[in-house]
């Protein structure tokens, strides 16, 4: 008897458990078999099927030009937030260095402000140091963004660095900078492809800096939000499909990697 | 400091023993070029201090603290831009303006009405998902567990966005539904209102709240729930007296960052709300964008907002997380 009712929290949750799946998994699943619609309109029930969205958003040069822009954009705010960061923890976890906790705010802080706020904030400091909106603006916004990931991730694996590794290659006669190449940061490489990959998905994500620090070239979610707001197509449920699986497949290669890397 | 006493050893920095190294790493530390810029600056204290403090302290006082002050200085201004032959004085008038106007601060109000309510139901949704992943399934399928629910943050915010227009347009699948069922005769119109705008956010921000939630749930040692059940406390006590309290930091963490991000969405009430539901970030993008081009009133507006919801979150966490936390 005793067992029967303590098994029937356990059931309930694991019942819970699967209806939150299918809550989290329905609308993007709905929104995936919509871009399979022979129609052009967005209803239930979808009816007859095709792949003909797919082949035109594959020839649609807006689409590509936008994939390109956004992986640009990813890659060059990755490559700057993830060298900052890295600089950044160093800094924090140096001995002889006062002020960490006050460092480490000033890190965190971007992780803080709320999205929008922090949109404003870089519209108006980019207009004061004389910054046209465009590329530039959006990567340095995408970069801000994504340094206070980098340094914690990066702070997280230093701290679990035995001080003797770079000690060893000191007394072996390696200069800072050398020991640092040769031994930190090999040391630090998983953390790092993680929080790469996250920096790269954040980056290709953004909507509301790059809302505001954009010129006229639509990035991805850009090109998204005017067709959104255009009029519904099955064309944008194929195009956002798309996208939605590159990133998934992204997302779980991280997953997998930074997984490998903590269990070897 | 380790180098000073190997240089100590060697005498002077220049006729000390050259390390060798296996790789292509010897010509760069051998090159003249390197030697007498990098080099040389490593071997004195000041050099290392400048080359390791010198690029972070300019990025974070530059762009981590740079744009809040300028929006600071920005929101104190009559006019900005400045145009040539108008003076631009100082003034509290933009901050006034969101007190004297119901069409400010009302957006705000509902910002946080929607944004607190989006984080109480969040927090009541995922806290038994938190505790099903923690501690009953087993740790060999935990990964797997958590994977399957981390596949939609992939997805980026605009397009979960998109996706629950699908499920609740007119015509979308949940109407459908009804309708087939014969439940409603005509759509209930679910979209452009309150209910697709929390719905939507919840959906948007639940796995914010998961993970701080799990990993402060998976730290709750599982012989002490043992050792409750053996002295007679029930599923509800077992609760309410240890997992409760010492899910505490999780809740607290796994709240604000919720909150925070639920007061700055943006493109998620443009998509998904109609013209009774204007949250306070649309009413200051108005003010940067369009024909009202009133810059330093939507920087008082937003610094309103960032000071308003941080000192909430901080109300909370004085208030929910009770003991000092640890500072890093």
């Amino acid at each position: 008897m005793r067992t029967l009712f303590s098994d029937v929290p356990r059931t309930t949750l694991t019942a819970f458990y699967w209806a939150f799946i299918l809550y989290l998994l329905l609308p993007l699943t709905l929104m995936m078999a919509m871009s399979f619609k022979d129609a052009n309109f967005v209803a239930f029930p979808i009816g007859e099927w095709t792949f003909d969205w797919y082949i035109k958003v594959m020839q649609d040069k807006q689409f590509l030009e936008a994939c390109i822009y956004s992986i640009m954009i990813a890659a060059a705010a990755t490559l700057a937030a993830t060298t900052l960061g890295v600089w950044i923890a160093m800094l924090i976890v140096a001995d002889g260095i006062r002020g960490q906790v006050v460092l480490f705010a000033l890190a965190c802080l971007p992780a803080v402000v709320p999205g929008m706020i922090s949109a404003i904030s870089l519209r108006i400091f980019i207009s004061t140091i004389d910054l046209p909106t465009g590329t530039a603006a959006i990567i340095l916004g995408h970069t801000v963004h994504a340094v206070p990931f980098v340094v914690v991730m990066a702070l997280t694996r230093l701290r679990s660095m035995p001080g003797n590794l770079v000690d060893a290659a000191r007394d072996l006669g390696a200069d800072s900078i050398v020991a640092f190449f040769r031994v930190t940061l090999p040391y630090l490489k998983p953390a790092l492809v993680g929080g790469m990959i996250f920096c790269v998905l954040l980056s290709i994500d953004d909507f509301v800096r790059t809302f505001f620090l954009g010129g006229y070239r639509p990035t991805l979610p850009m090109l998204i939000f005017a067709k959104v707001q255009g009029g519904m197509s099955p064309e944008i449920n194929a195009m956002a499909t798309l996208v939605l699986v590159v990133t998934a497949a992204v997302g779980l290669y991280a997953e997998y990697f930074t997984r490998r890397a903590r269990t070897r | 400091m380790v180098s000073s006493n190997t240089t100590a050893g060697y005498g002077t920095a220049h006729d000390k023993a050259v390390p060798k190294y296996a790789t292509g790493i010897a010509k760069v530390v051998n090159s003249a070029l390197y030697r007498y810029t990098l080099g040389a600056a490593v071997e004195s204290r000041i050099g290392r201090v400048l080359l390791l403090a010198g690029v972070p302290l300019i990025w974070l006082v530059m762009l981590h603290v740079g744009p809040i002050y300028q929006m600071l200085k920005i929101s104190l201004l009559s006019h900005y831009p400045v145009q040539p032959g108008r003076e631009s004085a100082f003034t509290l008038e933009n901050y006034a303006i969101f007190f004297r106007e119901s069409i400010y601060f009302t957006p705000l109000i509902r910002s946080f009405v929607f944004a607190t309510g989006a984080t109480a139901l969040t927090l009541v949704v995922v806290y038994p998902v938190a505790y099903y992943v923690a501690k009953i399934v087993r740790p060999e399928g935990r990964s797997k567990a958590l994977l399957l629910l981390l596949v939609p943050f992939w997805a980026g915010e605009l397009i979960r966005t998109f996706s629950v227009i699908m499920l609740l347009a007119n015509r979308g699948a949940l109407n459908v539904l009804l309708r087939d069922i014969g439940l409603i005769d005509r759509p209930i119109p679910m979209l452009y209102t309150s209910f697709s705008l929390g719905f939507g956010l919840v959906y948007l921000i639940c796995l914010y709240m998961l993970l701080p939630l799990y990993s402060a749930i998976e730290k709750i040692p599982s012989p002490l729930l043992d050792a409750a059940a053996d002295l007679g406390a029930g599923p509800f006590t077992r609760f309410r007296r240890i997992v409760l309290p010492l899910s505490r930091d999780g809740i607290v963490s796994g709240c604000c960052l919720v909150f925070l991000t639920c007061i700055g969405v943006f493109a998620t009430p443009m998509l998904l709300g109609g013209p009774n539901t204007v949250l306070f970030p649309e009413t200051i993008s108005g003010f940067f964008h369009g024909a009202s081009d009133k810059w330093p009133v939507g920087a008082a507006f937003a610094l309103i907002m960032l000071v308003t919801s941080l000192v909430a979150a901080a109300i909370f966490m004085r208030l929910v997380g009770g003991r000092k936390r640890r500072a890093i």
